[in-house]
């Protein structure tokens, strides 16, 4: 413990630095008048007693100095003097200083946001115990275009049934658009649908009342309860106690209120905030879903697993594999390629698609955010060379007083470090209220939550940030200013600059590189903006424009098949009588909005061979205007008419792609299929719909069918009215109607077209890139602008006297004009170059997140890259314009 | 020159200022800086010159091991000074010290000797 001990002899001696200075000066002072007197006894002069006394002692700043370092802490000395130093020199120019500490706020505040939002949803785990043994269990298949698909729920049952000695299986199926009412209010919620055992697996506790308890819900028809979600209680209860064990009514139907979930807790997904869980027999009873709890063609559960301490994945991926071989020959039709694979629960995120592009899309941004701080840093770099001249004539006289280059290099990059550090502060702040006003934005039609995790992670990311561009914008002015001659500087006159042409050239590549990466930034930020822009203009199959749709489920309210019907029909009247309706139909589903599911389809005379399964398609069940309500052609045959009753002949319409894809080079007018068996019933072909976009935007071209409302019955209808009136101002009276026919409970969302079609499977994402994107562009051109003006304006300065020479020697202003715009327009070609071929390189990744759009997209390139050079030459020409009206007179007196 | 007036001294062998330090303390209890130097002149006949000043930082440093401490006291002249005394801690280093010394310079007379 001796080094302890000496330890506390330092930081005693730290806190009590004054008077060890004034002792040690003291005893000092003591020794050398003893001396004195003793020399001047043994016969010397006073002045010759002094002189020998202070020979002997020796150089006594140098060795108080020494005595000091003794202790350590001369580090912390000079570290506090190069601080105080630090802070005069950045207070003396208040100006430059606010432009470094906002330009590091800038680039360091972007990519603290972004990374805060990455950290968040990709890297952070889930805020329960034990996270790192929570495995995602995803199936593997070629054959759906959003690749993996969740689990049917017996396959989840048989899952967890088998693999439990070395995993407890758990698992959810999200219902997004759930009605839940209470107080008289209804709201539309995203509620998680879980298995029993969903919470105890996980670990996580109630902040009131209980969760789904262990063996709860599994069985159709059990007593329906609802779990809230911490802030949809705060929200909605304003955290009232009271709510548990209230009645309220959940799809219509009578739940109770038993607990409220814990705050960390904000649902299995990244992305996705639940607003309440309910055990699966609360969202799932057998009239609406009855295939849900039976069929394993029904794929809703997401499941995960919660390992068994000790085992790996590995070891967990081989037991699945048992398992799927082993369903597979049990169920050879539905299971045949069944492919579990058991992965890192973070690595299924935002949620377990196997090919989603999400982690790309992170990826990119972190590159693009690290790309802005690069910017910033070359800005800085500038500012901090122009400054590094100046201070040239400082430091050389520092170095010939004696300043060890060493000490002068720390006192440089100490300056640099503490204005890193104020922008730092500044960027993480701006970018911790970014992301933190992204994450607790609530969307009320969407339910995604940007999660954002501000912990060491981000902490850590930021303050590499700021180190490395301190280090990196500091170090090359700090190495030029303190290699400064004497000599050289001294006989310089005012202009202080010494590194001359190497100087400027070092200079001119940051301008360079400069204008390179901001035109990488806005090709990329170019691209997804198009990239929306053609998905905005894709052609969807039908008018968006001035449409209402309202969700309503009578069956909510208890009613009957004929009664819902009549309900629909009286509602549809009612609503007709409104002002400016121009049509007013009914569907069971609507485009990227709620989807039914797949349907098999038997092609008459072409039976399935067994062993196979039949191939499928999507569909809805529609009524006769919507054709003409949602504007989509029919180009062949016809559209149904009310001939096409429950009694009459079963009809249905079929897409193009449909029927190409099952009838190719035929006439599929008369042509049958059946929806449920090779032996029929089967519905007859009457016309022909142009192509649409069904389920998400990004599909391609897949076949679809629609079939009469009247012969496909669903109880859950959209009427979508099309008025000349704002779908927005229409809501409020129909709203009114369904009131009055006492039916408030069965609207389950009202919302325009437009808004439906801005939710995640319509153009969120892609608005998301694109305004992401566009921001981070944007950044880049700003600090691009700055960085050129400041370059080409410093270079004017520097270059006084040779222009004043120039003009006095009859040069035209115009021609020194033309002299500055030329050396700025070969940089920013240089720049130019170079960015285009970076660009090029960046946005090989992006082909999967552009629709529309190639990534090497030339329009974008060049429109980008000519509005950025016309930008950057504005730059230079504002400067050198000024540059061109120096007096000569005045010039050659500069100095 | 000044220089060329003063007798010659012999610089000390690197590293044994501390010896000579603690074993001044060790012989005569408390002493202030001054009359280390002094002391360590006059016993080695003149010969053995510290560079005064040095006695500082190696006072400080020999502070900061434990070896000595340090108080406030008054001088005959009536002058306050600070007076270092050796610790337990001191005490065992200079035995340490010695020993090396020893080592070192018996080793060095063999050497020597042997030619």
């Amino acid at each position: 413990m001796n080094w302890l001990r000496e330890l506390a002899r330092r930081i005693r001696m730290l806190a009590n630095r004054r008077q060890f200075e004034v002792d040690l000066e003291e005893e000092m002072r003591l020794h050398l008048e003893l001396r004195q007197q003793d020399q001047i006894k043994s016969g010397m002069s006073t002045d010759d007693a002094q002189a020998a006394a202070r020979r002997r002692f020796g150089n006594v700043t140098s060795l108080r100095e020494r005595s000091n370092m003794a202790w350590g802490w001369e580090w912390l000395e000079h570290l506090t003097q190069d601080v105080r130093f630090g802070f005069r020199i950045l207070s003396k120019n208040l100006g430059v200083t606010f432009v470094i500490v906002l330009t590091l706020a800038l680039g360091v505040g972007a990519n603290t946001a972004i990374f805060g939002l990455v950290n968040g949803i990709l890297l952070q785990r889930l805020p329960v115990p034990a996270p790192e043994q929570i495995a995602a269990l995803v199936i593997q298949s070629g054959e759906s275009s959003l690749g993996a698909l969740g689990f049917s729920y017996p396959q989840f049952v048989e899952f967890r049934e088998q693999t439990a000695p070395i995993c407890e299986v758990f698992g959810s199926a999200t219902a997004w658009r759930l009605n839940f009412t209470a107080e008289g209010h209804s709201d539309t919620l995203t509620i998680g649908g879980v298995s029993s055992n969903y919470f105890s697996a996980l670990g996580v506790k109630p902040a009131l009342g209980r969760l789904v308890l262990p063996g709860e819900g599994e069985h159709p028809g059990e007593q329906a309860v609802v779990v809230l979600s911490y802030a949809f209680w705060q929200r909605r209860f304003s955290g009232d106690p009271q709510v548990i064990g209230k009645q309220v009514r959940v799809g219509g139907k009578p739940a109770t209120i038993v607990g409220v979930m814990e705050k960390e807790f904000r649902g299995q997904f990244s992305i996705f905030e639940m607003d309440a869980y309910a055990p699966l027999s609360t969202v799932f009873d057998e009239s609406s879903a009855s295939n849900f709890w039976n069929s394993r063609d029904i794929h809703l559960m997401l499941v995960l697993g919660r390992l068994r301490p000790g085992v790996t994945l590995a070891q967990a991926q081989s037991r699945f594999d048992v398992v799927s071989r082993r369903l597979a020959a049990q169920y050879p039709v539905t299971d045949k390629d069944l492919n579990v694979r058991v992965m890192d629960e973070r690595l299924s995120r935002p949620i377990p698609y196997a090919n989603n592009a999400f982690i790309m899309f992170s990826g990119l941004f972190v590159i693009l955010g690290a790309l802005v701080l690069l910017l910033a840093c070359t800005n800085i770099a500038n500012i901090l060379m122009a400054r590094a001249s100046v201070r040239q004539r400082e430091m050389a006289i520092r170095a010939a007083l004696g300043g060890a280059r060493s000490r002068l290099l720390r006192q440089m990059l100490t300056e640099s470090m503490l204005t890193a550090l104020l922008g730092g502060i500044a960027g993480e702040t701006l970018g911790a209220s970014l992301s933190y006003l992204a994450s607790s934005t609530h969307l009320s039609n969407i339910p995604v939550r940007l999660g954002f995790g501000f912990d060491w992670r981000v902490f850590v990311y930021a303050l590499v940030a700021v180190i490395f561009t301190a280090i990196s914008a500091g170090l090359s002015p700090a190495l030029r200013a303190t290699r400064a001659d004497v000599n050289t500087v001294l006989h310089q006159g005012g202009r202080a600059d010494a590194g001359g042409k190497a100087r400027h050239k070092v200079r001119s590549d940051l301008m360079a590189a400069q204008v390179a990466g901001s035109l990488m930034l806005l090709i990329v930020a170019g691209l997804f903006v198009r990239s929306l822009r053609a998905v905005e203009r894709m052609d969807i199959g039908f008018d968006p424009n001035q449409l209402l749709n309202v969700t309503l489920d009578p069956s909510l309210d208890n009613y009957t098949r004929i009664q819902t019907n009549e309900f629909y029909r009286s509602l549809e009247t009612k609503v007709r009588a409104l002002p400016g309706i121009q049509s007013v139909s009914l569907a069971a589903s609507v485009p990227m909005g709620n989807t039914l599911g797949n349907q098999s389809v038997y092609v008459e005379g072409r039976p399935v061979p067994s062993g196979q399964r039949a191939p499928g398609a999507f569909f809805n069940d529609v009524d006769p205007p919507y054709f003409d309500t949602l504007r989509i052609r029919i180009i062949l045959g016809r559209a149904f008419t009310d001939a096409d009753s429950e009694t009459a002949p079963l009809v249905a319409v079929v897409n193009e792609t449909m029927a190409r894809h099952f009838w190719p080079g035929e006439d599929p007018i008369g042509k049958r299929f059946s929806l449920i068996s090779d032996a029929g019933p089967f519905v007859e072909i009457v016309g022909v719909a142009r192509d649409g976009k069904y389920r998400i935007l990004a599909e391609d071209p897949q076949p679809y069918f629609y079939v009469p409302l009247t012969q496909h019955f669903t109880a859950q209808r959209t009427v979508q009215i099309r008025s000349s009136m704002p779908p927005g101002l229409l809501a409020p009276l129909v709203q009114h109607e369904i009131q009055a026919l006492n039916a408030s409970d069965s609207i389950e969302e009202i919302q325009t077209m437009k808004e439906s079609l801005g939710g995640t499977l319509g153009y969120f994402i892609f608005r998301l890139g694109a305004s992401l994107a566009a921001a981070m562009g944007l950044l880049g051109l700003l600090l691009a602008i700055v960085g050129v003006y400041g370059v080409v304006s410093y270079a004017a300065t520097q270059r006084t006297q040779e222009l004043g020479v120039r003009m006095a020697l009859g040069a035209s202003p115009r021609q020194i004009l033309a002299l500055l715009l030329r050396q700025g327009a070969q940089l920013v070609a240089a720049g130019l170059l170079f960015g285009l071929v970076g660009a090029w390189a960046l946005t090989r990744a992006m082909s999967h997140m552009l629709v529309g759009v190639s990534p090497s997209d030339p329009l974008t390139y060049l429109s980008v890259a000519g509005l950025l050079s016309f930008i950057t030459l504005l730059a230079c020409w504002i400067p050198a314009r000024r540059a061109m009206r120096i007096d000569p007179m005045v010039a050659l007196r500069y100095e | 020159m000044v220089r060329s007036l003063e007798l010659h001294r012999d610089e000390i062998p690197p590293g044994t200022l501390y010896l000579l330090i603690l074993k001044t303390l060790g012989r005569s209890g408390e002493l202030h800086g001054y009359e280390i130097a002094n002391s360590i002149q006059l016993i080695s006949e003149d010969v053995l010159q510290v560079e005064e000043g040095s006695l500082y930082p190696a006072l400080q440093r020999m502070l900061i091991k434990g070896w000595v401490t340090a108080k406030w006291g008054t001088t005959a002249g009536n002058r306050r000074a600070r007076y270092y005394q050796l610790t337990v801690a001191g005490r065992k280093r200079l035995a340490v010290e010695m020993s090396q010394f020893e080592r070192v310079i018996g080793a060095i007379t063999r050497v020597i000797e042997a030619v």
